[in-house]
Protein backbone atom coordinates (compact mmCIF):
# COMPACT_ATOMS: atom_id res chain seq x y z
CA UNK A 1 0.00 0.00 0.00
CA UNK A 2 1.60 3.42 -0.91
CA UNK A 3 0.14 6.07 0.88
CA UNK A 4 -0.42 9.67 -0.28
CA UNK A 5 1.39 11.96 1.49
CA UNK A 6 -0.92 14.46 1.94
CA UNK A 7 -3.33 11.86 3.46
CA UNK A 8 -0.97 9.65 5.90
CA UNK A 9 0.89 11.19 9.14
CA UNK A 10 4.58 10.26 10.13
CA UNK A 11 6.65 10.33 12.86
CA UNK A 12 9.95 10.41 12.57
CA UNK A 13 11.89 9.19 15.53
CA UNK A 14 15.58 8.71 15.88
CA UNK A 15 16.32 5.73 16.98
CA UNK A 16 19.40 4.19 18.65
CA UNK A 17 21.46 1.02 17.50
CA UNK A 18 23.44 0.78 20.24
CA UNK A 19 20.89 2.09 23.34
CA UNK A 20 18.81 5.12 23.59
CA UNK A 21 19.05 8.55 24.86
CA UNK A 22 16.76 11.27 24.14
CA UNK A 23 18.32 13.84 22.83
CA UNK A 24 15.86 16.96 20.89
CA UNK A 25 12.66 17.33 19.82
CA UNK A 26 12.18 18.62 16.38
CA UNK A 27 9.20 20.70 15.66
CA UNK A 28 8.07 21.93 12.39
CA UNK A 29 4.97 22.12 9.91
CA UNK A 30 3.44 19.47 7.89
CA UNK A 31 2.50 15.77 8.37
CA UNK A 32 5.54 14.67 10.09
CA UNK A 33 7.15 14.71 13.56
CA UNK A 34 11.03 14.49 14.08
CA UNK A 35 11.64 12.96 17.73
CA UNK A 36 15.67 12.54 18.15
CA UNK A 37 16.75 9.45 20.08
CA UNK A 38 19.81 9.10 19.25
CA UNK A 39 23.10 6.41 19.75
CA UNK A 40 25.94 7.32 22.22
CA UNK A 41 27.66 6.41 19.05
CA UNK A 42 26.44 7.15 15.33
CA UNK A 43 29.95 6.78 13.90
CA UNK A 44 31.16 3.39 12.86
CA UNK A 45 34.95 3.32 12.36
CA UNK A 46 35.96 1.50 8.87
CA UNK A 47 39.02 -0.16 10.67
CA UNK A 48 40.64 -3.72 10.69
CA UNK A 49 37.81 -5.76 11.96
CA UNK A 50 36.21 -5.42 8.86
CA UNK A 51 36.86 -7.68 6.25
CA UNK A 52 36.68 -5.75 2.40
CA UNK A 53 34.30 -6.33 0.35
CA UNK A 54 36.12 -9.03 -1.91
CA UNK A 55 34.63 -7.68 -5.34
CA UNK A 56 35.65 -3.79 -4.38
CA UNK A 57 38.75 -5.45 -3.51
CA UNK A 58 39.23 -6.91 -6.96
CA UNK A 59 38.19 -3.37 -8.48
CA UNK A 60 40.33 -2.13 -6.75
CA UNK A 61 43.77 -3.95 -7.50
CA UNK A 62 44.05 -2.52 -11.28
CA UNK A 63 44.45 1.17 -10.21
CA UNK A 64 46.70 -0.13 -7.14
CA UNK A 65 49.14 -1.35 -9.14
CA UNK A 66 49.08 1.09 -11.46
CA UNK A 67 49.64 3.65 -8.93
CA UNK A 68 52.15 1.56 -7.54
CA UNK A 69 54.31 1.26 -10.73
CA UNK A 70 53.94 5.37 -11.24
CA UNK A 71 54.82 6.29 -8.04
CA UNK A 72 58.29 3.80 -8.95
CA UNK A 73 58.61 6.03 -11.66
CA UNK A 74 61.91 7.43 -12.30
CA UNK A 75 61.94 11.29 -12.60
CA UNK A 76 65.49 12.40 -12.47
CA UNK A 77 68.65 11.70 -10.71
CA UNK A 78 70.48 13.53 -8.10
CA UNK A 79 74.16 13.39 -7.80
CA UNK A 80 74.23 13.77 -3.83
CA UNK A 81 71.14 13.93 -1.50
CA UNK A 82 69.55 16.95 -1.24
CA UNK A 83 69.50 17.55 2.78
CA UNK A 84 67.13 19.53 5.37
CA UNK A 85 69.26 21.03 8.18
CA UNK A 86 68.50 24.36 10.69
CA UNK A 87 69.76 27.34 8.72
CA UNK A 88 70.38 27.37 4.76
CA UNK A 89 70.01 24.20 3.34
CA UNK A 90 70.43 22.97 0.14
CA UNK A 91 66.90 20.98 0.07
CA UNK A 92 65.36 24.48 1.05
CA UNK A 93 66.72 26.48 -1.34
CA UNK A 94 66.09 24.03 -3.95
CA UNK A 95 61.85 24.29 -3.15
CA UNK A 96 62.29 28.29 -2.60
CA UNK A 97 64.11 28.73 -5.81
CA UNK A 98 62.29 26.71 -7.51
CA UNK A 99 58.95 28.57 -6.15
CA UNK A 100 60.13 31.50 -7.30
CA UNK A 101 60.71 30.65 -10.89
CA UNK A 102 58.06 28.61 -11.53
CA UNK A 103 55.61 31.52 -9.89
CA UNK A 104 57.32 33.76 -12.12
CA UNK A 105 56.76 31.63 -15.36
CA UNK A 106 53.04 31.17 -13.88
CA UNK A 107 52.30 34.89 -13.79
CA UNK A 108 54.27 36.13 -16.45
CA UNK A 109 56.57 38.92 -14.30
CA UNK A 110 59.35 38.25 -12.30
CA UNK A 111 58.87 37.46 -8.62
CA UNK A 112 61.34 39.10 -6.10
CA UNK A 113 61.36 36.50 -3.37
CA UNK A 114 60.63 32.75 -2.56
CA UNK A 115 60.17 31.18 0.60
CA UNK A 116 59.54 27.44 1.95
CA UNK A 117 59.68 26.48 5.49
CA UNK A 118 61.47 23.65 7.05
CA UNK A 119 58.52 22.33 8.74
CA UNK A 120 57.23 22.37 4.70
CA UNK A 121 59.76 19.97 3.57
CA UNK A 122 59.01 16.21 5.12
CA UNK A 123 61.89 14.19 3.97
CA UNK A 124 65.19 14.95 2.14
CA UNK A 125 66.02 13.34 -1.71
CA UNK A 126 68.07 11.01 -1.73
CA UNK A 127 71.49 10.55 -3.65
CA UNK A 128 70.67 8.93 -6.82
CA UNK A 129 67.07 8.38 -9.14
CA UNK A 130 64.80 10.23 -7.73
CA UNK A 131 61.30 8.95 -7.90
CA UNK A 132 57.72 9.91 -7.77
CA UNK A 133 57.32 8.25 -4.38
CA UNK A 134 60.50 10.57 -3.24
CA UNK A 135 58.39 13.64 -4.83
CA UNK A 136 55.21 12.26 -3.14
CA UNK A 137 57.22 11.95 0.16
CA UNK A 138 59.23 15.21 -0.15
CA UNK A 139 55.55 17.10 -0.63
CA UNK A 140 52.73 15.14 0.52
CA UNK A 141 50.29 17.85 0.90
CA UNK A 142 47.70 19.35 -1.34
CA UNK A 143 49.52 22.77 -1.44
CA UNK A 144 49.15 25.14 -4.40
CA UNK A 145 51.62 27.86 -5.28
CA UNK A 146 50.67 31.48 -4.15
CA UNK A 147 52.17 34.84 -5.05
CA UNK A 148 51.83 37.14 -2.19
CA UNK A 149 51.79 41.00 -3.22
CA UNK A 150 53.88 41.92 0.53
CA UNK A 151 53.77 45.38 1.59
CA UNK A 152 57.39 46.42 3.40
CA UNK A 153 56.06 46.21 6.74
CA UNK A 154 55.31 42.95 5.48
CA UNK A 155 58.38 41.73 4.13
CA UNK A 156 60.02 43.36 7.22
CA UNK A 157 58.83 40.93 9.19
CA UNK A 158 59.23 38.34 6.73
CA UNK A 159 62.72 38.36 7.76
CA UNK A 160 62.39 39.17 11.13
CA UNK A 161 60.68 35.72 11.34
CA UNK A 162 64.06 34.37 9.48
CA UNK A 163 66.74 35.88 10.97
CA UNK A 164 66.43 34.04 14.34
CA UNK A 165 66.11 30.30 13.03
CA UNK A 166 69.09 31.69 10.04
CA UNK A 167 66.32 30.40 7.34
CA UNK A 168 67.39 31.53 4.19
CA UNK A 169 65.09 33.26 1.77
CA UNK A 170 65.45 32.99 -2.48
CA UNK A 171 65.86 35.98 -3.99
CA UNK A 172 67.46 37.95 -0.97
CA UNK A 173 70.26 38.02 1.09
CA UNK A 174 70.58 39.10 5.02
CA UNK A 175 73.27 39.43 7.92
CA UNK A 176 71.61 38.16 10.89
CA UNK A 177 73.10 40.95 13.45
CA UNK A 178 74.06 40.24 17.35
CA UNK A 179 70.73 40.58 18.53
CA UNK A 180 69.41 37.97 15.55
CA UNK A 181 67.58 40.98 14.12
CA UNK A 182 68.35 40.88 10.22
CA UNK A 183 70.38 43.89 9.00
CA UNK A 184 71.63 44.73 5.68
CA UNK A 185 68.92 42.84 3.75
CA UNK A 186 69.00 42.70 -0.56
CA UNK A 187 66.67 41.64 -2.34
CA UNK A 188 67.54 41.04 -5.96
CA UNK A 189 70.67 42.58 -5.18
CA UNK A 190 69.43 45.48 -4.18
CA UNK A 191 68.89 47.25 -0.54
CA UNK A 192 65.10 46.44 0.75
CA UNK A 193 63.04 49.46 0.39
CA UNK A 194 60.51 49.80 3.44
CA UNK A 195 57.57 51.35 0.81
CA UNK A 196 58.23 49.27 -2.24
CA UNK A 197 55.79 46.04 -2.50
CA UNK A 198 57.32 42.84 -3.07
CA UNK A 199 56.44 39.77 -4.67
CA UNK A 200 56.69 36.46 -2.59
CA UNK A 201 56.22 33.12 -4.12
CA UNK A 202 55.20 30.96 -1.57
CA UNK A 203 52.52 27.74 -0.58
CA UNK A 204 48.57 28.62 0.22
CA UNK A 205 49.79 27.16 3.60
CA UNK A 206 52.00 29.64 4.31
CA UNK A 207 50.37 32.54 2.62
CA UNK A 208 47.52 31.18 5.43
CA UNK A 209 50.09 32.07 8.24
CA UNK A 210 50.92 28.54 8.54
CA UNK A 211 54.08 27.88 10.35
CA UNK A 212 53.24 31.22 12.99
CA UNK A 213 53.79 33.59 9.69
CA UNK A 214 50.50 34.93 10.78
CA UNK A 215 51.90 38.12 9.58
CA UNK A 216 51.32 37.08 5.59
CA UNK A 217 47.76 36.96 6.40
CA UNK A 218 47.79 40.89 5.44
CA UNK A 219 49.35 40.71 2.30
CA UNK A 220 46.66 40.39 -0.63
CA UNK A 221 47.24 36.78 -2.58
CA UNK A 222 46.92 35.59 -6.18
CA UNK A 223 46.46 32.03 -6.96
CA UNK A 224 48.60 29.98 -9.88
CA UNK A 225 46.57 26.83 -9.80
CA UNK A 226 49.77 25.15 -9.37
CA UNK A 227 49.95 22.16 -6.58
CA UNK A 228 53.24 22.41 -5.26
CA UNK A 229 53.95 19.12 -5.86
CA UNK A 230 53.46 19.01 -9.70
CA UNK A 231 55.51 22.16 -9.84
CA UNK A 232 58.45 19.41 -8.31
CA UNK A 233 57.92 16.59 -10.69
CA UNK A 234 57.74 19.15 -13.90
CA UNK A 235 60.96 20.95 -12.97
CA UNK A 236 63.02 17.18 -12.40
CA UNK A 237 61.31 15.81 -15.34
CA UNK A 238 62.66 19.30 -17.67
CA UNK A 239 65.63 18.59 -16.14
CA UNK A 240 66.48 15.10 -16.95
CA UNK A 241 65.02 15.95 -20.29
CA UNK A 242 67.69 18.80 -21.00
CA UNK A 243 70.51 16.29 -19.50
CA UNK A 244 70.70 17.94 -16.25
CA UNK A 245 71.49 16.92 -12.76
CA UNK A 246 68.99 17.34 -9.40
CA UNK A 247 70.91 19.99 -7.63
CA UNK A 248 71.12 22.28 -4.97
CA UNK A 249 73.62 24.29 -2.77
CA UNK A 250 74.24 26.52 -0.04
CA UNK A 251 75.64 29.55 -1.39
CA UNK A 252 75.72 32.06 1.39
CA UNK A 253 72.10 34.33 1.58
CA UNK A 254 72.24 34.53 5.03
CA UNK A 255 75.10 35.69 6.41
CA UNK B 1 18.88 16.99 28.73
CA UNK B 2 15.75 15.59 28.03
CA UNK B 3 16.59 11.98 30.30
CA UNK B 4 14.75 9.70 31.25
CA UNK B 5 11.33 11.24 31.79
CA UNK B 6 11.44 11.28 27.88
CA UNK B 7 11.83 7.77 27.66
CA UNK B 8 9.46 7.02 30.01
CA UNK B 9 6.66 8.63 27.77
CA UNK B 10 8.45 7.42 24.87
CA UNK B 11 8.37 3.79 25.84
CA UNK B 12 4.82 2.97 25.59
CA UNK B 13 4.42 4.64 22.48
CA UNK B 14 7.36 2.44 21.11
CA UNK B 15 4.97 -0.69 22.49
CA UNK B 16 1.62 0.92 20.88
CA UNK B 17 3.83 1.63 17.72
CA UNK B 18 5.03 -2.18 17.57
CA UNK B 19 1.71 -3.26 15.92
CA UNK B 20 1.54 -1.72 13.33
CA UNK B 21 5.29 -2.09 12.89
CA UNK B 22 7.24 1.18 12.15
CA UNK B 23 9.14 1.50 9.24
CA UNK B 24 13.55 2.28 10.06
CA UNK B 25 14.91 4.50 7.82
CA UNK B 26 18.71 4.33 8.04
CA UNK B 27 20.94 7.42 7.21
CA UNK B 28 24.70 6.26 6.78
CA UNK B 29 26.79 9.43 5.12
CA UNK B 30 30.92 10.47 4.78
CA UNK B 31 32.54 13.26 4.01
CA UNK B 32 35.77 14.45 3.09
CA UNK B 33 36.70 11.02 1.55
CA UNK B 34 39.69 12.84 0.19
CA UNK B 35 40.45 10.32 -2.34
CA UNK B 36 41.15 7.63 0.61
CA UNK B 37 40.85 4.01 -1.97
CA UNK B 38 42.80 2.79 0.39
CA UNK B 39 43.40 2.08 4.32
CA UNK B 40 45.95 4.61 6.19
CA UNK B 41 49.32 2.93 5.44
CA UNK B 42 50.31 1.36 8.69
CA UNK B 43 53.27 3.33 8.83
CA UNK B 44 50.99 6.21 8.94
CA UNK B 45 51.63 8.98 11.92
CA UNK B 46 47.99 8.87 12.52
CA UNK B 47 45.25 6.90 11.84
CA UNK B 48 47.34 3.99 10.71
CA UNK B 49 45.30 0.84 9.13
CA UNK B 50 41.82 2.76 9.23
CA UNK B 51 39.64 3.75 6.52
CA UNK B 52 39.45 1.64 3.13
CA UNK B 53 36.71 1.85 0.63
CA UNK B 54 36.32 -2.07 0.06
CA UNK B 55 35.67 -2.15 4.10
CA UNK B 56 33.26 0.40 3.74
CA UNK B 57 31.47 -1.05 0.91
CA UNK B 58 31.32 -4.30 3.20
CA UNK B 59 30.34 -2.26 6.01
CA UNK B 60 27.19 -1.02 3.82
CA UNK B 61 26.22 -3.92 2.63
CA UNK B 62 26.04 -5.31 5.96
CA UNK B 63 23.69 -2.99 6.84
CA UNK B 64 21.71 -3.23 3.72
CA UNK B 65 21.16 -6.28 4.42
CA UNK B 66 19.54 -5.81 7.37
CA UNK B 67 17.75 -2.49 6.95
CA UNK B 68 15.56 -2.38 3.76
CA UNK B 69 15.28 1.40 3.98
CA UNK B 70 18.83 3.10 3.65
CA UNK B 71 20.07 6.60 2.27
CA UNK B 72 23.29 6.79 1.61
CA UNK B 73 24.88 10.50 1.45
CA UNK B 74 28.03 12.33 1.27
CA UNK B 75 29.19 15.82 2.11
CA UNK B 76 31.94 16.73 -0.46
CA UNK B 77 35.36 17.00 -0.50
CA UNK B 78 35.28 12.95 -2.03
CA UNK B 79 38.71 13.97 -4.28
CA UNK B 80 42.28 14.88 -3.17
CA UNK B 81 44.57 13.44 -1.16
CA UNK B 82 45.98 10.75 -2.16
CA UNK B 83 47.76 9.81 -5.63
CA UNK B 84 44.72 7.98 -7.15
CA UNK B 85 43.38 11.21 -7.38
CA UNK B 86 46.51 12.59 -9.50
CA UNK B 87 46.69 9.40 -11.28
CA UNK B 88 42.99 9.04 -11.95
CA UNK B 89 41.02 12.11 -11.36
CA UNK B 90 38.82 10.72 -9.66
CA UNK B 91 37.74 7.80 -11.75
CA UNK B 92 38.10 5.38 -8.95
CA UNK B 93 36.52 7.57 -6.16
CA UNK B 94 32.79 7.63 -8.27
CA UNK B 95 33.33 4.05 -9.39
CA UNK B 96 33.41 2.54 -6.31
CA UNK B 97 30.52 5.24 -4.52
CA UNK B 98 28.76 4.23 -7.79
CA UNK B 99 29.22 0.40 -6.42
CA UNK B 100 28.34 1.10 -2.83
CA UNK B 101 24.96 3.16 -4.42
CA UNK B 102 25.19 5.97 -2.52
CA UNK B 103 22.18 8.21 -2.99
CA UNK B 104 23.35 11.72 -3.55
CA UNK B 105 26.67 13.61 -2.40
CA UNK B 106 27.13 17.52 -2.56
CA UNK B 107 29.77 19.35 -3.51
CA UNK B 108 33.27 20.03 -1.34
CA UNK B 109 36.03 22.77 -2.81
CA UNK B 110 38.55 20.19 -3.25
CA UNK B 111 35.99 18.53 -5.86
CA UNK B 112 37.15 21.59 -7.67
CA UNK B 113 40.70 20.51 -8.02
CA UNK B 114 40.76 19.49 -11.82
CA UNK B 115 38.65 22.31 -12.78
CA UNK B 116 35.07 21.76 -13.83
CA UNK B 117 36.54 20.23 -16.88
CA UNK B 118 37.97 17.87 -14.63
CA UNK B 119 34.91 17.05 -13.11
CA UNK B 120 32.43 17.23 -16.01
CA UNK B 121 34.97 14.48 -17.09
CA UNK B 122 34.65 12.59 -14.25
CA UNK B 123 30.46 12.65 -14.14
CA UNK B 124 29.49 10.22 -16.24
CA UNK B 125 31.33 7.50 -13.57
CA UNK B 126 28.96 8.89 -10.57
CA UNK B 127 26.10 6.48 -10.85
CA UNK B 128 24.45 9.33 -8.36
CA UNK B 129 23.46 13.14 -8.13
CA UNK B 130 25.54 16.09 -7.07
CA UNK B 131 23.14 17.99 -5.23
CA UNK B 132 24.32 21.88 -5.28
CA UNK B 133 21.85 24.91 -4.30
CA UNK B 134 23.85 27.76 -3.31
CA UNK B 135 25.88 27.40 -6.66
CA UNK B 136 25.03 28.86 -9.89
CA UNK B 137 26.92 26.89 -12.61
CA UNK B 138 24.79 29.26 -15.57
CA UNK B 139 27.32 30.41 -17.79
CA UNK B 140 30.02 27.73 -17.05
CA UNK B 141 30.08 24.47 -18.94
CA UNK B 142 28.48 22.60 -16.27
CA UNK B 143 25.50 24.86 -16.47
CA UNK B 144 22.02 22.55 -16.24
CA UNK B 145 24.23 19.71 -14.99
CA UNK B 146 22.98 19.85 -11.04
CA UNK B 147 19.90 20.11 -9.16
CA UNK B 148 18.96 21.48 -5.74
CA UNK B 149 17.39 18.66 -4.24
CA UNK B 150 16.23 15.48 -4.94
CA UNK B 151 13.13 13.86 -3.16
CA UNK B 152 13.80 10.44 -2.23
CA UNK B 153 10.61 7.78 -1.19
CA UNK B 154 11.31 5.74 1.38
CA UNK B 155 8.55 3.34 2.96
CA UNK B 156 6.06 5.87 2.02
CA UNK B 157 7.95 8.67 3.38
CA UNK B 158 9.16 12.08 1.70
CA UNK B 159 12.59 12.51 2.26
CA UNK B 160 13.98 15.55 0.23
CA UNK B 161 18.07 16.56 0.28
CA UNK B 162 19.45 19.14 -0.49
CA UNK B 163 23.07 20.57 -0.44
CA UNK B 164 24.91 23.36 0.37
CA UNK B 165 28.78 24.40 -0.85
CA UNK B 166 31.45 26.69 0.51
CA UNK B 167 32.53 29.99 -0.81
CA UNK B 168 35.04 28.87 -3.21
CA UNK B 169 36.96 31.78 -4.09
CA UNK B 170 40.16 32.17 -1.92
CA UNK B 171 39.88 28.55 -1.54
CA UNK B 172 39.84 27.27 -4.65
CA UNK B 173 41.93 29.08 -7.49
CA UNK B 174 39.73 30.83 -9.71
CA UNK B 175 40.62 29.20 -13.25
CA UNK B 176 39.00 26.00 -11.50
CA UNK B 177 35.88 27.71 -10.53
CA UNK B 178 35.43 29.57 -13.54
CA UNK B 179 32.17 31.93 -13.79
CA UNK B 180 30.38 29.42 -11.01
CA UNK B 181 28.47 31.77 -8.92
CA UNK B 182 28.34 31.31 -4.76
CA UNK B 183 24.76 31.92 -3.26
CA UNK B 184 24.55 32.65 0.35
CA UNK B 185 23.72 29.84 2.44
CA UNK B 186 20.79 30.90 4.31
CA UNK B 187 18.55 32.52 1.97
CA UNK B 188 19.20 29.77 -0.29
CA UNK B 189 18.77 27.30 2.32
CA UNK B 190 15.57 29.03 3.19
CA UNK B 191 14.23 28.98 0.02
CA UNK B 192 15.27 25.31 -0.19
CA UNK B 193 13.34 24.48 2.99
CA UNK B 194 9.97 26.03 1.96
CA UNK B 195 10.26 24.83 -1.33
CA UNK B 196 10.93 20.93 -0.36
CA UNK B 197 8.18 21.60 2.85
CA UNK B 198 5.66 23.05 1.03
CA UNK B 199 5.66 22.23 -2.89
CA UNK B 200 7.83 18.89 -2.44
CA UNK B 201 5.29 18.02 0.59
CA UNK B 202 8.81 16.48 2.21
CA UNK B 203 8.11 14.81 5.63
CA UNK B 204 11.74 15.36 6.23
CA UNK B 205 14.61 17.67 5.39
CA UNK B 206 17.88 16.57 5.25
CA UNK B 207 20.77 19.68 4.37
CA UNK B 208 24.26 17.61 2.34
CA UNK B 209 26.60 20.87 3.89
CA UNK B 210 30.25 21.72 2.74
CA UNK B 211 29.77 24.83 4.94
CA UNK B 212 32.14 23.60 7.67
CA UNK B 213 31.01 22.58 11.03
CA UNK B 214 31.96 25.88 13.39
CA UNK B 215 33.83 28.66 12.94
CA UNK B 216 34.85 32.03 15.14
CA UNK B 217 33.43 35.56 13.35
CA UNK B 218 30.35 35.88 10.80
CA UNK B 219 31.45 33.25 8.30
CA UNK B 220 28.58 30.63 7.66
CA UNK B 221 28.71 27.26 9.18
CA UNK B 222 26.44 24.24 9.86
CA UNK B 223 25.74 25.59 13.44
CA UNK B 224 24.77 29.67 12.28
CA UNK B 225 22.87 27.54 9.55
CA UNK B 226 20.80 25.29 11.67
CA UNK B 227 20.57 28.73 14.19
CA UNK B 228 19.21 30.95 11.40
CA UNK B 229 17.21 28.54 8.90
CA UNK B 230 13.86 26.59 10.19
CA UNK B 231 12.84 23.66 9.01
CA UNK B 232 15.91 21.37 8.61
CA UNK B 233 15.91 18.26 10.48
CA UNK B 234 19.49 16.77 9.84
CA UNK B 235 22.59 18.92 8.23
CA UNK B 236 25.22 16.31 7.40
CA UNK B 237 28.49 18.16 7.96
CA UNK B 238 32.06 18.31 6.02
CA UNK B 239 34.87 20.35 5.06
CA UNK B 240 36.11 20.70 8.71
CA UNK B 241 36.90 16.98 9.18
CA UNK B 242 35.09 17.52 12.84
CA UNK B 243 34.85 14.31 14.71
CA UNK B 244 31.78 14.44 16.10
CA UNK B 245 30.91 12.65 19.30
CA UNK B 246 27.43 12.78 18.25
CA UNK B 247 25.29 14.39 16.57
CA UNK B 248 24.73 18.00 18.02
CA UNK B 249 21.10 19.61 18.51
CA UNK B 250 20.72 23.25 17.73
CA UNK B 251 17.51 24.86 17.94
CA UNK B 252 16.60 27.51 15.64
CA UNK B 253 13.84 29.79 14.23
CA UNK B 254 10.77 28.72 16.32
CA UNK B 255 11.86 25.70 18.02
CA UNK B 256 13.01 23.89 15.63
CA UNK B 257 15.63 21.54 16.14
CA UNK B 258 17.69 20.62 13.69
CA UNK B 259 20.54 17.63 14.10
CA UNK B 260 24.20 18.08 13.15
CA UNK B 261 26.74 15.61 12.49
CA UNK B 262 29.75 14.86 10.88
CA UNK B 263 32.48 12.13 11.07
CA UNK B 264 35.60 13.28 10.22
CA UNK B 265 37.41 12.35 7.14
CA UNK B 266 38.93 9.89 5.04
CA UNK B 267 36.31 7.31 5.32
CA UNK B 268 37.59 7.03 9.06
CA UNK B 269 33.89 6.46 9.86
CA UNK B 270 30.95 5.58 8.19
CA UNK B 271 28.01 8.09 10.25
CA UNK B 272 24.76 6.06 10.94
CA UNK B 273 21.35 7.44 12.29
CA UNK B 274 17.95 5.85 11.95
CA UNK B 275 14.74 7.17 12.32
CA UNK B 276 11.85 5.60 12.54
CA UNK B 277 9.13 6.27 9.99
CA UNK B 278 5.66 5.91 12.17
CA UNK B 279 2.53 6.36 9.94
CA UNK B 280 -0.45 7.47 11.91
CA UNK B 281 -3.15 9.72 12.77
CA UNK B 282 -1.69 11.78 15.69
CA UNK B 283 -1.95 15.52 15.25
CA UNK B 284 1.57 16.84 14.77
CA UNK B 285 1.01 18.71 18.22
CA UNK B 286 0.53 15.96 19.96
CA UNK B 287 3.85 14.54 19.05
CA UNK B 288 5.70 17.69 19.91
CA UNK B 289 4.28 17.26 23.32
CA UNK B 290 5.45 13.82 23.48
CA UNK B 291 9.23 14.29 23.99
CA UNK B 292 9.82 16.67 26.09
CA UNK B 293 11.12 19.35 26.46
CA UNK B 294 13.04 20.82 23.50
CA UNK B 295 12.11 24.44 22.22
CA UNK B 296 8.38 25.14 21.40
CA UNK B 297 5.24 23.21 20.01
CA UNK B 298 4.94 23.70 16.51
Amino acid sequence: MRMTVSASRYWLVLVSTVGLSVLAVACQRGPLQATARLAPTTSQPVGRAIVPDAGAAAYIQPFHEQVEKQMSTVLGTAPVALTKHAGENPLGNFMADLQRTAAAKATGQPIDLGVMTNGGIRTELPAGPITLGNVFELMPFENELIVLDAPGPVVQQLFDYAAPVRMAVSGATYTVGPDKRPVDIRIGGQPFDPVRTYTIALSDYLAGGGDHMEFLKAAPLRHTGLLLRTVIVDHIKALTAAGQPVTAQVEGRVK
Amino acid sequence: MLGTAALGVLGPSLVAEAASGPARLVILHTNDMHSRIEPFPDSAPQWAGLGGMARREALINSVRAQEPHVLLLDSGDIWQGTPYFNFFGGELEYKLMSRMKYDASTFGNHDFDNGLAGLQKQLPNAGFPFLIANYDFGGTPLAGRFAPYKVFEKAGARIGVFGLGIELKGLVADKNFGATQYRDPVAVAQAQVQQLRQQERCDMVICLSHLGYKYEGEKIDDRKLAAQVGGIDLILGGHTHTFMPAPEPITGPAGHVTLINQVGWSGINLGRIDYELRRGAQPVRATGALVLPVGATC
